[in-house]
């Protein structure tokens, strides 16, 4: 009996003190998505354009709506793609990548096809451009400052390394499985994740308002009311806390950001999203973002537990070479480096 | 043997949890910040409660009934890992004399939990070196 419940005290201690491997594959994989393209519904997102094989009707449900999951008797989840940096997903109004993701694409793939390395927005790993080599990013100045924070020192704060969850739309850029399952009969869709610490998305579907005041909770999600305009889920989220950022490369937000969310599946082999980012704290103007996710026909949730044997934080050290977690130093005492 | 184990235990959970509970990721100088200033032998403590609404800071330096209004906050992002930050305020003294005080530091650790903010704190006619963590 003690020993049974040593081990289990001894794994939730290890849940609270080691924090994610993936923030590490993540810092290395931060370079892979560089030539990722916007997705704007062009069919060149990763996992699309893969074979040949012909789109499938949409799916729907027996009154019509559009069907976000699974067809009864079928397996299959969406593969989430990775998207490290979210300001390379940028669309205009029509919606096409802005011209100067456009621009910046094609000195990236003739810097490679000359040898170059590519820098600049979307640039992964080391030298990356920091908010100058995103004009199109309505920063504020406290928000570049920030990002070129995080630029500089490579996202080595990037909470959802600590496993904490992301916030709005990182939900479907933390390259883990999910599905959508609606329930018209209880007004709702829920949408669950593999990754992103296994956690749930609730949408409410029955026409409430936003929850005023102190009633609007701050929370890593936020709160969702969804609806219907033809066949596109439109869902609108408020009362996001301001424990996380919006991606991997650390753009930040403030508790004052609105998302405006719009699902659509064109056939049944694609879920296309767009995500409005309306935050008056950070940005000086709302933008949008779209990418397409690939349907894993025949697939199924695994279980993943981020926190599990996750070492990284063991050794992190803050910029003032204090361990990020577990006892802190004395006043004046600088922890010796290595004997944590 | 195991109420000593379970006492270590709980004291590692305590240590390492509240560095993610307190993690905040919006503007960098909004929420409340404890420290000192003065000299080593006599420090005043200080409580900073900062708010960011999208075009100024603004707070109150030491609340209660010799608290401080912040009137202005300027920043200086030439170095991104090291901001500099000018503070002015106004609050009054024991006597209930208006006095100002003036901020002139630099924030550090931007990034982490841990927030250090620190420089020379000037207030009246007393000036000296603070120290201020976020909480």
């Amino acid at each position: 009996m003690e020993k049974s419940l040593r081990t289990a005290l001894l794994g939730a201690t290890a849940v609270a003190v080691f924090s994610s491997s993936v923030w590490v594959l993540g810092a290395q994989q931060g370079a892979a998505q560089e030539g990722a393209a916007p997705g704007a519904g062009q069919g060149q997102g990763r996992g699309r354009g893969r074979g040949a094989a012909p789109s499938l009707p949409t799916p729907r449900l027996p009154d019509g709506t559009v069907n976000l999951g699974r067809v009864p008797g079928e397996k299959g989840v969406w593969g989430v793609p990775y998207i490290t940096n979210m300001a390379m997903q940028v669309i205009g109004p029509d919606g096409q990548p802005v011209p100067e993701i456009v621009k910046l694409r094609q000195d990236q793939a003739a810097a490679r096809a000359g040898g170059a390395g590519a820098r600049g927005g979307g640039g992964g790993g080391r030298g990356r451009g920091g908010s100058k080599s995103e004009p199109w990013m309505p920063w504020m100045p406290w928000s570049a400052a920030v990002y070129d924070y995080h630029s500089l020192n490579e996202s080595k704060y990037d909470p959802e390394g600590y496993c904490l969850p992301p916030g709005g739309p990182r939900m479907m850029a933390t390259p883990y499985q999910a599905e959508i399952l609606q329930q018209p009969e209880h007004k709702r869709v829920i949408m669950i994740f593999e990754g992103a610490t296994h956690i749930w998305r609730e949408i409410y579907m029955d026409g409430r308002k936003f929850p005023e005041g102190d009633q609007l909770n701050p929370t890593y999600l936020g709160y969702s009311v969804g609806r219907w305009e033809g066949d596109t889920l439109v869902v609108e989220n408020k009362g996001f806390n301001e424990n996380s950022w919006l991606d991997y490369f650390g753009h930040p937000h403030t508790d004052k950001m609105h998302v405006t969310e719009r699902w659509t599946r064109p056939n049944k082999q694609t879920l296309h999203y767009e995500a409005t980012v309306n935050d008056p704290g950070a940005y000086t103007k709302p933008f949008t973002m779209a990418w397409d996710i690939p349907w894993r026909e025949g697939a199924e949730l695994p279980e993943y537990i981020c926190q599990e044997n996750n070492r990284y934080l063991n050794r992190l050290e803050d910029d003032l070479g204090q361990p990020i977690f577990g006892p802190r130093p004395q006043p004046g005492v600088k922890p010796a480096s290595g004997t944590r | 043997m195991r109420t000593g184990f379970l006492r270590a235990v709980s004291l590692a959970l305590m240590l390492s949890l509240p560095a993610a509970a307190g993690a905040q990721f919006g503007h960098p100088m909004k929420g409340q910040w404890s420290g000192e200033w003065g000299s080593k032998s006599n420090p005043s403590r200080l409580l900073l409660d900062l708010d960011w609404d999208g075009k100024d800071i603004s707070g109150v330096i030491n609340p209660g009934p010799t608290a401080a209004t912040v009137k202005s906050v300027a920043f200086d992002y030439t170095n991104p890992s090291a901001w500099g930050v000018k503070i002015q305020a106004e609050g009054k003294d024991a006597s209930g004399k208006p006095v100002a005080i003036s901020i002139d530091g630099k924030l550090e650790n931007i990034g982490a939990y841990t927030k250090l903010f620190h420089g020379t704190w000037t207030q009246g006619g007393r000036k000296g070196d603070f120290t201020v963590t976020r909480n």
